[in-house]
């Protein structure tokens, strides 16, 4: 058994595979959660919107992406939508790096059915009669949980919105099925280049582990400037 | 193992007073580190006779990839694996008087499952090279194939060089990467976790090119149908691969017997009989003969 080569992980190739699937993980995990929130918003109000056909098509919307698995997310937004698109149109997807927005696609929408959920949780938190409050003062619905609801609804979702943030930092990492060269995809290329599996592998355990922390670590911050504020 | 004791020890030294809650929260979290650690590094457990080892347990259990016809594939009508390492992996098992016993792996898995005990021989298309060789051993070569590119004709590719700047795809864990990267220095390679979604994803004009096994390559080709007018296998090859069964480190009694049995194959024609009827003129893959003989462990 080698023992631990600590050098690879600080400079040279396998170096530089790493930290390229470190950037690749980051990028891809910004950007789907910088969709993905807004998103979820809008899928909560959705739920709790006063028209019924709104409230049913949020409902779908949740239970038909949060009852498959995230890998068939990933296999058909790569494998199976791209495939009903005209053919001018793929080529022109398919020409750019099309695993990386497939896992985008794939993990925005996975996350958004679990955050909308977060947050609809949230906003049931507040009394219905500050809802109705509001109304009685003449906002709309719109207006009323935008200025009223949700700036209470949110500060109080910000615990179980870090879980699900971190669960989608961790989950970039299925997206190595499609080829998206993020940290797991490069990890396993060194260890069949070179059989550093030890190292490759702390070095991504280190990783997710410090991202994740880091997270934990913005989360405590809002919850201490924006503290849960409701009667 | 030597990381394990280290990080061990390093907590232990650092033991912090009970009260102190921050710097236990740091040695929690270093033992965690140190127990991730242990685990990968957990590789095998010294035994101490492989080869009698599988005679008590009465089976030997192989590694194949059961996804890779004709070397080892589900049969569509017994729902059995079948194939020609199969093959070869039954008549080991006969000679020494057990019973074989096929566990499905993937590419990437095939050295950790052999080193980590899970099967006692791998018969996988696994490529004998040189780095590997401080990982495990391997028996006699049985089988030596080149590494090609398949391309679609509408891409007017003609050779491997003119795969320049392009994305190419293949496998996971195997050596096809590594392969296509020397031909082709700028080349752009995706790599996924079975040999059927590269190919799709070669379908599907997801990349220009799909790396593998010529004798994967013709045989992927020939389950098209008529559109495999549309594909093209470029001339050059990427590499020679020899094939042989991987053994584990230092198991010299049962590396004998794998060896004598396939040298007897050879031997007696069984291995030629074998070979021809997964690989010869009735199958799809069409070899006339074999190129190559089971005679040598040396790369």
């Amino acid at each position: 058994m080698p023992g631990f080569d600590l050098q690879l992980l600080l400079h040279g190739q396998y170096h530089d595979w790493l930290l390229a699937g470190l950037l690749v993980s980051l990028k891809l995990a910004a950007l789907t959660i910088a969709c993905a929130l807004p998103l979820a918003v809008v899928i909560a109000l959705l739920r709790l919107s006063p028209w019924r056909p709104l409230q049913w098509l949020g409902a779908t919307y949740v239970e038909v992406i949060r009852n498959v698995p995230l890998i068939a997310h990933l296999l058909f937004w790569y494998f199976g939508a791209p495939e009903l698109l005209p053919d001018a149109v793929k080529e022109r997807l398919y020409a750019g790096s099309y695993e990386f927005v497939a896992a985008a696609i794939a993990l925005t929408l996975y996350a958004t059915a679990f955050m909308a959920e977060n947050i609809r949780s949230g906003i049931r938190a507040i009394p219905a009669v500050q809802l109705e409050a509001a109304r009685a003062l003449g906002l709309g619905f719109l207006l009323a949980m935008r200025r009223v609801v949700l700036p209470q609804a949110l500060r109080i979702t910000v615990p179980p919105l870090l879980s699900q943030v971190i669960i989608l930092w961790n989950d970039t990492s299925i997206a190595t099925v499609i080829g998206v060269g993020e940290m797991m995809y490069q990890a396993a290329r060194v260890e069949s280049a070179a059989f550093h599996s030890v190292e490759a592998f702390a070095f991504v355990t280190a990783a997710y582990l410090a991202g994740s922390l880091a997270l934990t670590a913005v989360a405590a911050w809002i919850h201490r400037r924006w503290p849960v504020r409701t009667l | 193992m030597r990381i394990r004791r280290f990080a061990a020890s390093r907590a232990a030294r650092n033991l912090p007073p009970l009260d102190n809650s921050r710097d236990a929260m740091k040695i929690k979290l270093r033992f965690l580190l140190a127990t991730v650690l242990a685990a990968t590094t957990f590789v095998s457990v010294a035994h101490a006779d492989q080869l009698a080892d599988i005679k008590k347990k009465g089976e030997i259990v192989v590694g194949v990839l059961g996804t890779d016809e004709p070397n080892s594939f589900v049969d569509p009508k017994t729902r059995e694996i079948v194939g020609y390492e199969v093959d070869l992996a039954n008549a080991i098992a006969r000679k020494i008087g057990v019973k074989a016993t096929f566990k499905q792996i993937a590419v990437a898995a095939r050295i950790p499952e052999l080193q980590q005990g899970r099967v006692d021989l791998l018969a996988a298309s696994l490529t004998h090279n040189k780095e590997r060789e401080s990982q495990i051993d391997f028996s006699l070569t049985t089988f030596v194939t080149g590494q090609k590119v398949i391309v679609k004709t509408s891409s007017g590719i003609a050779d491997v060089p003119q795969l320049a700047g392009k994305k190419v795809l293949t496998v996971k864990g195997g050596t096809q990467e590594e392969n296509v990267r020397k031909a082709v220095p700028s080349v752009e390679v995706v790599t996924f976790e079975t040999t059927q979604q590269a190919f799709q994803a070669l379908q599907q004009g997801k990349g220009a090119g799909y790396v593998n096994d010529e004798a994967t390559l013709v045989n992927d080709i020939a389950k098209l149908g008529p559109a495999k007018k549309d594909y093209r296998i470029l001339p050059t090859n990427l590499s020679t691969e020899p094939l042989a069964l991987g053994l584990r480190k230092n198991e010299p009694a049962l590396k004998k017997v794998v060896d004598d049995t396939l040298a007897e194959l050879e031997k007696s024609g069984e291995a030629d009989k074998i070979f021809l009827k997964w690989y010869g003129p009735t199958t799809k893959l069409q070899f006339d003969k074999r190129s190559f003989k089971i005679d040598s462990d040396k790369i």
